[in-house]
């Protein structure tokens, strides 16, 4: 038997509503709640045995057509992982070197990872468009945007 | 109905809104301009922004960045065959080869004054339809409003294409289930927060719209490729953008056909704009000559207007549900009631009771918004369509980066970015599977309201389920929502039954 993406997605989505319905199972009511026909577990249960059903008939009609399978050559995976790890770097140097140095950075390692090799360019665009930004928020909105904890470690905060 | 009128034209023409108008509009015509970036994508970009202004202004901002992003779509449709939304791909039908021809400047033109003539018809009967369903909805009662709810979910379901309904029921049920994380309104007891308290409102609509929208659209623009195309095209020689008599003639009967017929499919939740031009350039290639078929996918103008003015019309008609019943009838709406939500204003019949101001500035503004398209962009566009020249390897981070800050300027908390990052992944991943993220994202907004509605429905009548077929109303629309979920499938099954049959005979007659 041939494994397609139907087969995935209703498996999956059995197993998930499976752990939906323990947890349901497992909410705390308030004391006179249970005899009660409208109750905090009424609709999660009501949810989980409608996903129970919807993902077996999705198991049972899935088809295994060509475009049902996984191709994985014309995309462009490491692109966006590297993306991804770039917006998970932003968001921590946020905390330790501040808003507007982050930005340059991200923007910066963003034009190079698409394929940007201007420096000059590079450079001019994260640079002018993060200054931009930040005296946008801090002069003109009024947004208290922090130093980050590396500048409070060095010069005192 | 004048008062009205007035109150929205007061509100609309004040000078803050007209400017939203105008930003929308230009805002949304730069987003939807770029490749795999829709209407869905740029009022989401906005959301962030609006929570800074008042509910009319920040709702106009928001109308005007969906027309605006609709009008940008058919843009790179015609001139670069890439569309921005799915909207837009029938206009690439006949408006690249008539760019092919050196006629993109012709072939903009047409389609702005489409798409004017579908906004204005749309915006017309909007604005007398609207008050008059909602007049009509206002003895509406919970039970209506639960089988309302249900009719809303299953629409969406039965419109998202054949084979493809199970999955889009999927994932409203997954909607509806991120929905009930967090405190249980009903009862106040927490549920699926697993002792975080960061979890205990719920999972932010900012945050899920922002990164199934936003960031995984565009990442998935990435994985596509579709960044790399806007480098192949030369977009500064699009020739004369001046029509004759003749064409005007010749299909203006085709952009009042098409507005009148797009704003009604429209109007039906979950079918959308899409739906609409693809069945206006269905029904005008039928309606066409022997000789004029031909022409169809070749550069035909009467190929081009029909879906131009259907999808404005039907963008309008998507308000019909929203403004009336509270229900939206596509993604961008939904993002659209999850903003009011956010501001405390509850769409529905009494909007235009309570908030007048909001519901009549919203109509009104839909007229200004195609003014502006028309008068202001249309000239310009020779100008804004250098966007698309613009290396995409510049504009992509910058679009990441607004749609990361805008989470962050929201909360002021980095954690949120980490949750972004692992919603759009899952997001990217359904994807993958064949999944569409419009059903998940109005079944989470909608969850709220119907659970409400179901047992304030089940406390009116003592516990029971019978309000289901005891209540005319509540009972007509669950039989329909049923005929909706139930027709479409088993039509299906039996013309692949019928046609498994006909190959058959005609196999067996070829044996004999």
């Amino acid at each position: 038997m041939v494994i397609g993406k139907d087969h995935i997605a209703g498996l999956l989505f059995l197993c998930f509503s499976v752990v939906y319905g323990y947890f349901t199972l497992q909410t705390q009511l308030m004391p006179g709640d249970v005899q009660q026909s409208f109750n905090a577990q009424t609709l999660p249960r009501a949810l989980s045995i409608m996903g129970v059903v919807l993902s077996i008939a999705l198991l049972l009609t899935a088809e295994v057509g060509m475009e049902e399978k996984f191709y994985f050559r014309n995309y462009k995976f490491s692109l966006v992982i590297q993306l991804l790890l770039l917006i998970v770097a932003f968001a921590v140097a946020l905390k330790w070197i501040g808003f507007a140095l982050s930005t340059v950075f991200f923007l910066a390692s963003g034009f190079w990872v698409l394929g940007e090799r201007s420096i000059k360019r590079i450079l001019l665009v994260s640079v002018i468009f993060s200054i931009c930004t930040w005296f946008m928020l801090t002069r003109l909105l009024d947004v208290y945007l922090a130093p980050g904890l590396l500048f409070d470690m060095f010069l005192g905060s | 109905m004048f008062d009205g009128i007035l109150t929205g034209l007061t509100t609309a023409v004040m000078p803050f809104n007209l400017l939203m108008v105008v930003v929308g509009c230009f805002a949304g015509t730069f987003i939807g301009m770029i490749p795999g970036l829709g209407p869905v994508s740029a009022v989401a970009l906005m959301i962030p922004i609006t929570y800074g202004l008042d509910p009319s202004s920040g709702i106009i901002l928001m109308s005007g960045v969906y027309y605006g992003a609709v009008f940008g779509g058919s843009t790179s449709s015609i001139l670069i065959n890439a569309p921005g939304c799915s909207s837009t791909v029938v206009t690439a039908f006949d408006g690249y080869p008539l760019a092919q021809q050196n006629q993109a400047g012709k072939a903009l033109a047409l389609a702005a004054y489409a798409s004017f003539t579908g906004g204005t018809i749309g915006a017309l009967i909007l604005l007398v339809a609207a008050p008059m369903l909602a007049t009509v909805s206002l003895s509406f009662q919970s039970s209506d409003y639960f089988a309302l709810m249900l009719l809303g979910l299953t629409a969406v379901a039965a419109f998202s294409g054949q084979g493809q309904v199970i999955k889009a029921m999927i994932m409203t049920v997954f909607g509806l289930m991120v929905s009930t994380v967090g405190t249980d309104v009903t009862s106040g007891i927490p549920r699926f927060i697993f002792g975080n308290m960061d979890l205990i409102d719920g999972v932010s609509f900012l945050l899920l719209a922002m990164a199934t929208f936003a960031l995984a659209e565009v990442l998935m623009s990435v994985m596509r490729g579709e960044h790399l195309k806007s480098q192949e095209m030369d977009v500064r020689n699009l020739g004369s953008m001046k029509l004759t008599k003749e064409e005007v003639k010749h299909v203006a009967p085709t952009a009042l056909r098409g507005s009148i017929f797009g704003f009604f499919v429209g109007v039906l939740p979950g079918a959308g704009a899409t739906i609409a031009s693809f069945l206006a350039y269905g029904l005008e290639r039928n309606l066409a000559s022997a000789k004029e078929k031909l022409l169809f996918g070749k550069g035909s103008l009467r190929g081009l207007v029909a879906p131009e003015s259907a999808n404005n019309a039907a963008s309008t008609g998507s308000f019909v549900p929203l403004l009336t019943l509270g229900i939206p009838g596509s993604g961008t709406t939904a993002i659209m009631l999850g903003a009011l939500i956010a501001y405390g204003i509850q769409p529905g019949p009494r909007l235009f009771i309570d908030n007048p101001d909001v519901f009549w500035s919203v109509i009104i503004s839909m007229y200004f918004c195609n003014l502006v398209l028309l008068i202001l962009n249309l000239p310009l566009i020779p100008y804004i369509s250098r966007l698309l020249a613009v290396p995409t390897q510049i504009l992509i981070p910058l679009i990441l980066f607004f749609s990361i800050i805008g989470v962050y300027l929201v909360s002021f908390n980095a954690i949120d970015i980490h949750i972004m990052v692992f919603i759009s992944v899952i997001a990217i991943f359904l994807r993958f599977l064949n999944f569409s993220m419009a059903p998940m994202l109005l079944g989470f907004i909608l969850g709220d309201i119907l659970e409400n509605n179901l047992s304030r429905a089940l406390a009116i009548y003592d516990g029971s389920f019978s309000f289901i077929w005891e209540r005319p109303l509540t009972r007509y629309i669950i039989v329909v929502a049923l005929l909706m979920l139930l027709v479409p499938p088993i039509l299906g099954h039996w013309r692949s039954m019928k046609l498994k049959k006909y190959t058959k005979q005609i196999t067996d007659r070829s044996s004999d």
